[in-house]
């Protein structure tokens, strides 16, 4: 008899009629899953330096486990080696001895805490790994393609046999802290995916060769872990289905493909279709790559293998892995970045409140921190990675209610106006435009998935609603109305403001604004300068660029898209690259002419671009009312670009923080 | 103001061409350093010779991020042999990457280089220079070679004069 954890009744909700396969049981080794929901193991450098669990950790998963309404719900992979060359983020748990235990145990808890199933991952880090030690551990010393990453020792067979057995110490660990489900992480580059490419798998001995020799180290750490486990703990594991690694020889997809059959044989009981590496030069999981673009591939493993198949890349909406289910394609759906931006996804799916959501913009900032050794950190949910601070995380009504003014309907003031509001302010939203969304309302014109930016301010307008903000739109503040409305406090959040040139023909009408230009109300000639180096400036050379126009990028900041961050720059640069668009950085619009511009550089050179067309998109803090507000005794914050020009994720951000204050 | 272009580009090379002048003599001040501390025992030209291995091994890992393998062998030795030529201009060489006659070899032929004279004026001997650009560039394959499984080689074929004729490198996989 397969083995129940909690039974769940799924049938009175909405969200099961809408999406019935993915609220139906699955039977995975010897164990019943009540649904079709799993949250991925997801690194967030939230443990001791020492890989020991932290209430922020534990906290952080509890979220998770309550979105997963009964589903699966994994912790982080754990290195699994004193030596600490497995480890690949400094926050990373650890279970390479006993006294870890306690700890796997809290998370294991916190998890059943929630009537969820609790699945803990086996991820020594290979290539990725090393990251406070001087050399990285793999099947044979490939250097590195990426400078981040340690050098790289060749493991000799004693090493890779010690390598196996605290793969099969840590599941012993992993069953005694009490979870119910493990997992062997193979991904992007990590050791298992090391020993099973050709790429990095070079070895001549019985850890080598084809694709079998390259596997039978990962057979070996299966059949081991299976071993010690219960007959009733399923095991699955984590395989790249593609590697994206043509460009320097990595498997083919048919090897990887061979693979899969191989774990199959050698007893896994699910495998987790994922794809790409680190060191793979195509995009996988950024918002450029639409929704659904891999999904193809999950089809292609069940063709290969029986036992279920999981998935996740960029499955941010439950339509599609609803009808894949349905339709024998995909067993598991599968989430990472979804749940890290609202934890309570799935939850909100079920229970039929999708417009609830705080969508992920997959801009993969919580990456870019990890690799930065940073406590990871969501663009979108200021409450990330805060989930065991109750002032984040469950903000309280305020002590006095006050009358707020909030100024601009942007991202930033909606953020704090729902959060104000639901504390018990009585919360007055003003913005002189008609439609709420500020600048957002232009910038989700850039291409390469930036209309996803919009999911924001539907999130935001729905907690508004919920949350009782009174909304003025069309309405522009002016030292008056802030006289005659008296508010206890006014935020501006009013956005920035873009200055025009003063320079030598700075009053030509050669000079557009960044918002007429996206919104498509200025007339835009063949030849263009975009001014401001930063992501409008990109957002709208690339929106010109697409329309056939000859673009280039002013400004002054030593490289473009400083307020971009590193995981999702080196895309705008090849987007860039591939649209004619030439970048000008560390310079200054020197003088305007009839003919087009001159630039000068910081250190004094000068030429001149012809252009049609000057689009002004570099920002500034806008100070206007700050003097009024503030000659009436009125307490004032401001908010996002108002502030200073930042991004979308400081807009949100500051928003939250202010609101939860206020 | 107009831009007078003369006077920018003018402005420009000079400095251009003073930086890689400052670059080629600052090398050559601290190889004096390193023989000062070295002592007498060392030959300088090993010393020379492992100067270039550091600056090669170096350089090798720049040139991973972009190796590729998906115009095959004879893209993959162009693209090599011109990323390898592309360095010796960015030292103020005039350096080509020109297809051999057999398959996967490239020449690398430098017809201007500054290094010969820079080191004259510091009465560095025009052989090391060869040498070293020669180690240097075989040091460079090294991670290349590992890195893409392909046994690559580079040797010296004719060295130049000062400042005349032509250097000839020749680029190929032994296999
Ligand atoms: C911040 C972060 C941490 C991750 N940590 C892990 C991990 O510990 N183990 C693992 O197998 N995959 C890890 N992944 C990969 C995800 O599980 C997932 O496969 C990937 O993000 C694609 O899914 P998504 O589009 O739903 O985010 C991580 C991804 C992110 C963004
Ligand atoms: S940081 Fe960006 S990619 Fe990561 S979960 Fe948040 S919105 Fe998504």
């Amino acid at each position: 008899m397969p083995k129940t954890i909690f039974e769940w009744d799924y049938s009175d909700y909405p969200g099961a009629k809408t999406y019935p396969h993915l609220f139906k049981p699955i039977q995975i080794g010897n164990l019943i899953i009540p649904n079709r929901i799993k949250y991925t193991a997801t690194e967030e450098n939230l443990n001791g330096l020492d890989g020991f669990v932290t209430d922020q950790g534990a906290a952080y998963l509890a979220q998770r486990a309550k979105g997963v309404v009964g589903g699966l719900c994994f912790m982080q992979g754990v290195y699994m080696d004193e030596a600490r060359m497995g480890q690949g983020y400094v926050g990373q748990a650890a279970a390479w001895d006993d006294k870890f235990v306690p700890g796997l145990k809290r998370l294991a808890d916190a998890i059943h805490d929630a009537l969820a199933v609790a699945g803990i991952q086996l991820m020594d880090c290979g290539r990725v790994g090393a990251v406070d030690v001087e050399y990285g551990h793999g099947p044979s010393a490939v250097p590195q393609r990426l400078r981040i990453f340690r050098p790289m020792k060749e493991m000799t067979k004693d090493e890779i046999k010690a390598m196996i057995q605290q793969h099969v110490d840590a599941a012993k660990r992993g069953v005694e802290a009490g979870f119910d489900i493990m997992e062997i992480s193979g991904i992007v580059g990590y050791l298992v995916s090391n020993f099973v490419s050709s790429y990095t798998n070079r070895r001549t001995d019985e850890y080598g060769g084809d694709i079998r020799g390259r596997m039978q180290a990962v057979i070996e750490i299966i059949q081991g872990v299976k071993a010690v486990i219960p007959e009733d703990m399923p095991l699955g594991i984590r395989l790249c289905a593609e590697e994206l690694l043509d460009d320097v020889r990595g498997n083919t997809a048919e090897e990887s493909m061979e693979s899969y059959k191989i774990a199959e044989e050698a007893g896994v009981d699910y495998i987790s279709c994922t794809l790409g590496w680190q060191e793979s030069i195509y995009p996988v999981i950024s918002r450029d790559i639409p929704m659904g673009n891999w999904i193809h591939l999950a089809k292609r493993a069940k063709e290969h293998v029986k036992v279920p198949i999981s998935m996740a890349y960029r499955l941010f909406k439950p339509e599609l892995p609803n009808e894949k289910i349905g339709a024998g394609e995909l067993d598991i759906w599968e989430m990472c970045r979804p749940m890290i931006a609202d934890p309570l996804m799935p939850k909100k799916v079920l229970e039929g409140k999708e417009e609830e959501i705080r969508h992920c913009v997959a801009c993969n900032l919580c990456l870019a921190r990890l690799f930065r050794d940073a406590p990871m950190t969501c663009y979108i949910n200021p409450i990330c990675a805060h989930e065991a601070n109750a002032e984040f995380a469950d903000p309280q009504p305020a002590e006095e209610e006050k009358e707020i003014m909030i100024v601009g309907a942007g991202p930033a003031g909606l953020e704090c106006a729902y959060l104000a509001a639901r504390r018990g302010h009585e919360v007055h939203v003003y913005d002189k435009r008609a439609e709420i969304g500020g600048t957002l309302n232009e910038a989700r014109h850039a291409p390469y998935g930036d209309d996803e930016l919009w999911t924001c301010v539907e999130y935001q307008k729905v907690m508004c609603e919920k949350a009782g903000v009174n909304f003025h739109l069309g309405t522009e503040v002016t030292e008056e109305l802030i006289e005659e409305e008296m508010p206890d406090s006014v935020v501006l959040a009013t956005g920035p403001i873009y200055p025009g040139l003063a320079v030598p023909g700075g009053d030509s009408d050669k000079i557009v604004y960044l918002a007429d230009v996206m919104s498509g109300k200025a007339d835009v000639g063949k030849k263009v300068v975009v001014w401001g180096n930063r992501k409008p400036g990109i957002g709208c050379a690339l929106h010109l660029a697409k329309q056939g126009k000859k673009v280039t990028l002013v400004g002054k900041d030593k490289t473009a898209g400083f307020d971009v961050n590193p995981s999702f720059k080196w895309r705008y640069y090849i987007y860039m690259r591939q649209n004619g668009i030439v970048a000008y950085n560390d310079c200054v619009i020197e003088e305007i002419s009839d003919a087009g511009i001159v630039v000068k550089t910081y250190d004094g050179y000068r030429w001149p671009i012809n252009c049609d067309t000057i689009v002004l998109a570099q920002r500034e803090p806008n100070e206007s009312l700050k003097k009024a507000v503030q000659s009436e005794g009125i307490e004032l914050f401001v908010v996002g670009d108002a502030l200073i020009p930042r991004n979308l994720s400081s807009a949100v951000h500051d928003g939250y923080r202010i609101g939860m204050r206020i | 103001m107009p831009v007078d272009a003369e006077k920018e580009i003018t402005r420009l090379y000079k400095a251009l061409h003073s930086a890689q002048d400052e670059i080629g003599k600052t090398y050559y001040r601290w190889r004096k350093v390193a023989l000062e501390f070295a002592g007498d025992n060392v030959k300088p030209l090993d010393v020379a010779l492992r100067a270039a291995e550091v600056f090669g091994k170096d350089i090798g890992k720049s040139f991973l991020p972009r190796m590729n393998w998906l115009k095959g062998e004879e893209g993959f030795m162009m693209i090599l042999g011109k990323a390898l030529a592309g360095l010796w201009i960015t030292d103020g060489g005039l350096a080509t990457a020109e297809k051999g006659e057999n398959p996967g070899e490239i020449f690398i032929k430098c017809t201007r280089d500054p290094w010969p004279t820079w080191a004259k004026e510091f009465g560095v001997s025009m052989e090391e220079v060869a040498l070293c650009r020669e180690r240097m560039y075989q040091s460079v394959l090294e991670d290349v070679s590992m890195f893409m499984n392909i046994p690559l080689k580079i040797e010296l074929e004719k060295a130049i004069s000062r400042g005349q004729g032509e250097t000839v490198m020749r680029l190929y996989k032994t296999e």
